[in-house]
């Protein structure tokens, strides 16, 4: 049936308070009965001081309670409490005044016994009023508090408990030491007063409505105050509850704190919209200098930046003019103004100094603001401050007041500062883009490495009569080498080294239409001349003007151990003679195809052949192998690359391939990448 | 990589003097040179290469492109003073068949007479 709740404070101090005072009017009321019947009292008056005590303590908790309770309450809300507890008390008091009224002289309004029920009824609203208010002080004195504000309060509240107790050592009277009491009070209650920092953060209706409040606390304060002294000033025989050191420094406290929030704040009035202007200044700042959230874009950034901006400066109009990726002036933002009028406001600034002055290309941009008169019958003066990002200037915000020299050092400073942090944010998403953009190319370079590499044969034709081995490496991800044998009918092999002008993708992309031509013509078995002319007419067609490809063309007929080859401008073919024991360059003339477009190609290409025995070796390469360089920048050159090939001849075609690679790394030295693509195919004869 | 161009304009010829080093990153640079003077109106263009430490495909590439050009055109271009090193490279693609190649800048100066 019955449910106890868990111990609440404020349940259970409301229930004691009531108790208490309950307790209280009864031993009060009972003293004033035996008195009027004249029986001997035998009730201390001590039992009501301690009764007085126990409710002013318990009112006190539950008012902690329950202010704590509601963390969330704002200033007006706190201060409308106080106000309406204020109220509340006043009408209380004002209806028992008015129901005396009524009485008139009769017997009832003399009876001792219903006024000092009335006044226990006073006496409790007071009470609550001035606690409560005390405590929702205390909140407003320690917002934004500091270690020595907090101890001030700490020490107020331990001297108003002290009072508490005063009045068994001063037993109701106004003597010297109840007075010095009431001064120190009142003076420290004016001590923490000046902890005002509430006032600032109310906007200013807030702060209109506060004013209005602490009037009507300090009405009620007041008006209770005296209600009391006119208690103290009657004759009628009742232990004196309110001539009380603690109620007394109340009313001091509630009183000065009140007055001086009501003052305060009634001069902050004029400067509150300065106030509030920086506020909104801040949160604007802040909310320019988040980062763009992947979605979104400058165009946010922007918009808040012509916000903030024209809110600073109070202008009565603005647009924001941006270059877009091809540099053309667009404008993208435009605040209370029209197009036909921003056109010619637009051509106006463009033509008046110091506007006129501005230059795109200048580097010092971010640096430079332009602020003047401009010659309009409505707008009167201007402001244009350039946006840079990252050295460039990428556009202007224009602002325009209605009022002559409307722009002040304060609003060109706060605006500027608006700029920076716009330009920052804006460069922070286009470095994030951009980022975003290069890992989708790495990941696409990647791909085309793979591609690229599949384009490189992994097995070389070949019969008895000789071994082949090659290799290719390119300088960045993809390369323009490229190298490839055939096997066109038995004993009788073709096989073509290439190397693409340029290096890179284009490179990369050139070679592979080489592997197309060659994989096309190889079927129809032309002879070198031939197939180096018809790849000549193919490529014309395809490749850009100023690119060329290097070739050489050989056909191997192991039969009869002959090699007929062309060169289209390709590096000379290295060749180790076993007969004579040594390496020679064979020369003979060419031209790089895509060099003559035209039907006369054919006259700069000729053909030759020459026999071949067991142990020579035929050494094909890319100029990346003659011009890679060592740290002091000296070239592989012809004459090393040749030593080279005589010191290894008597190795396999993939030992030599391994060696030489070895030869030419360990010259360039480890620290060294490879400026150029190279490759390199050894064939070795046998038998 | 550096590579410095200058032009000089000398009675009725250009004179490109190319220092330093030629590649793919900076032919751009040999080439808007050339395009300007193709479209001035040159006549006789004179290419110096005797400070010409190296030139990649890149930069024959855009010797290349213009041939045609200057067949159309009929602008003469004759390079002289190139590095051993260099000519080879001329050399070895064959491009000394197409463009005149001369030692010396006299011998240059005879041949667009």
């Amino acid at each position: 049936m019955l449910n106890i709740p868990r111990p609440n404070i404020g349940k259970v101090s409301v229930l004691v308070a009531i108790l208490a005072w309950l307790a209280l009017l009864f031993v009060d009321i009972t003293r004033i009965f035996e008195t009027v019947n004249r029986l001997e009292p035998n009730m201390a008056p001590q039992v009501s001081y301690v009764l007085e005590i126990l409710f002013f303590i318990t009112v006190y908790l539950f008012y902690n309670y329950s202010i704590n309770k509601n963390e969330d309450l704002d200033f007006l809300d706190l201060i409308w409490r106080g106000a309406s507890t204020g109220l509340l008390a006043t009408s209380v008091t004002l209806i028992i005044n008015f129901f005396y009224q009524m009485l008139g002289e009769g017997r009832l309004a003399s009876d001792p016994l219903l006024r000092n029920f009335f006044y226990h009824i006073n006496f409790a609203m007071i009470s609550l009023f001035l606690i409560s208010c005390s405590l929702l002080w205390k909140h407003l004195i320690l917002y934004q508090k500091s270690k020595r504000v907090v101890q001030q309060w700490q020490a107020f509240e331990i001297l108003m408990l002290i009072s508490m107790f005063f009045i068994f050592f001063n037993e109701n009277n106004l003597d010297y030491s109840f007075l010095f009491g009431f001064v120190f009070l009142t003076f420290f209650s004016a001590s923490l007063s000046v902890n005002l920092k509430w006032i600032p953060y109310l906007t200013f209706k807030e702060k209109w409505k506060s004013i209005l409040f602490f009037v009507i606390i300090l009405v009620c304060t007041s008006f209770l105050f005296f209600e009391l002294l006119s208690y103290s000033g009657t004759n009628l025989t009742f232990v004196n509850l309110t001539d009380n050191l603690f109620l007394m420094g109340l009313f001091a406290f509630v009183f000065i704190y009140s007055l001086f929030s009501f003052l305060v704040t009634l001069f902050n009035l004029p400067t509150s919209s300065v106030f509030e202007q920086k506020l909104v200044e801040a949160i604007n700042f802040q909310r320019l200098s988040q980062s763009i959230k992947p979605g979104q874009d400058e165009t946010q950034v922007l918009d808040i930046l012509i916000d903030s901006s024209m809110s600073a400066a109070y202008a009565d109009a603005g647009w924001l003019e941006l270059l877009d990726s091809e540099d053309n002036k667009v404008i993208i933002q435009e605040r209370f103004i029209n197009e036909e009028v921003r056109e010619e406001l637009y051509a106006l600034i463009s033509n008046t100094k110091p506007f006129s002055e501005f230059n795109w290309k200048a580097s010092d941009n971010d640096s430079r603001k332009y602020q003047g008169k401009i010659p309009h019958n409505i707008f009167k003066s201007a402001l244009m401050m350039p946006l840079v990002v990252n050295t460039k200037t990428i556009g202007r915000l224009f602002l325009v007041k209605e009022v002559k020299d409307g722009f002040n050092k304060e609003m060109i400073n706060i605006i500027n500062t608006f700029v920076g942090q716009a330009c920052i944010s804006v460069e922070n998403y286009r470095l994030l883009n951009e980022a975003i953009k290069n890992e989708r190319y790495k990941e696409e370079l990647k791909i085309a490495q793979r591609v690229q590499r599949s384009l490189l044969p992994t097995e070389l034709h070949h019969d008895e009569y000789f071994e082949i081995s090659g290799f290719s490496e390119a300088a960045d991800e993809v390369g323009g080498d490229y190298y490839e044998t055939k096997e066109i009918s038995s004993n009788l092999f073709a096989i073509i080294i290439g190397d693409v002008s340029g290096k890179g993708t284009s490179a990369a992309f050139n070679m592979s239409q080489m592997k197309g031509i060659f994989h096309s013509l190889v079927q129809l078995n032309p002879s070198p001349r031939e197939f180096l002319a018809k790849a000549n007419i193919a490529l014309s067609q395809c490749l850009e003007r100023n690119h060329f490809i290097t070739t050489a063309y050989y056909l191997v007929d192991t039969k009869n151990k002959k090699i007929r080859y062309s060169r289209a401008g390709h590096c000379p073919t290295l060749f180790y003679d076993a007969s004579l024991e040594s390496c020679e360059y064979m020369s003979l003339d060419g031209l790089g195809l895509g060099m003559v477009r035209n039907a006369l190609y054919e006259n700069y290409i000729h053909e030759a052949e020459f026999g071949f025995e067991n142990g020579d070796v035929l050494l094909l390469y890319t100029d990346g192998i003659i011009e890679a360089k060592n740290e002091s920048g000296v070239e592989f050159g012809y004459e090393r690359l040749k030593k080279t090939l005589n010191d290894l001849h008597q190795f396999s075609a993939m030992e030599i391939q391994k060696k030489i690679l070895e030869n030419i790394y360990g010259f360039v030295g480890q620290n060294s990448m490879p400026d150029d693509d190279f490759s390199l195919l050894v064939i070795k004869f046998n038998l | 990589m550096m590579l410095k161009i200058e032009k000089n304009i000398e009675n009725d010829h250009s004179v490109l003097s190319l220092i330093g080093e030629i590649d793919a990153s900076n032919s751009v640079e040999l080439d808007e040179v050339i395009l300007e003077m193709v479209q001035g109106g040159v006549c006789n263009i004179l290419v110096d290469c005797s400070m010409l430490e190296y030139i990649s495909s890149a930069g024959l590439g855009v010797f290349m492109s213009y041939l045609e050009e200057f067949q159309e055109k009929q602008i003469t271009l004759v390079i002289f003073g190139l590095k051993e090193k260099v000519f080879q490279v001329f050399n070895i693609l064959g491009l000394d068949q197409l463009i005149k190649i001369r030692d010396t800048k006299q011998d240059a100066l005879d041949e667009i007479l």
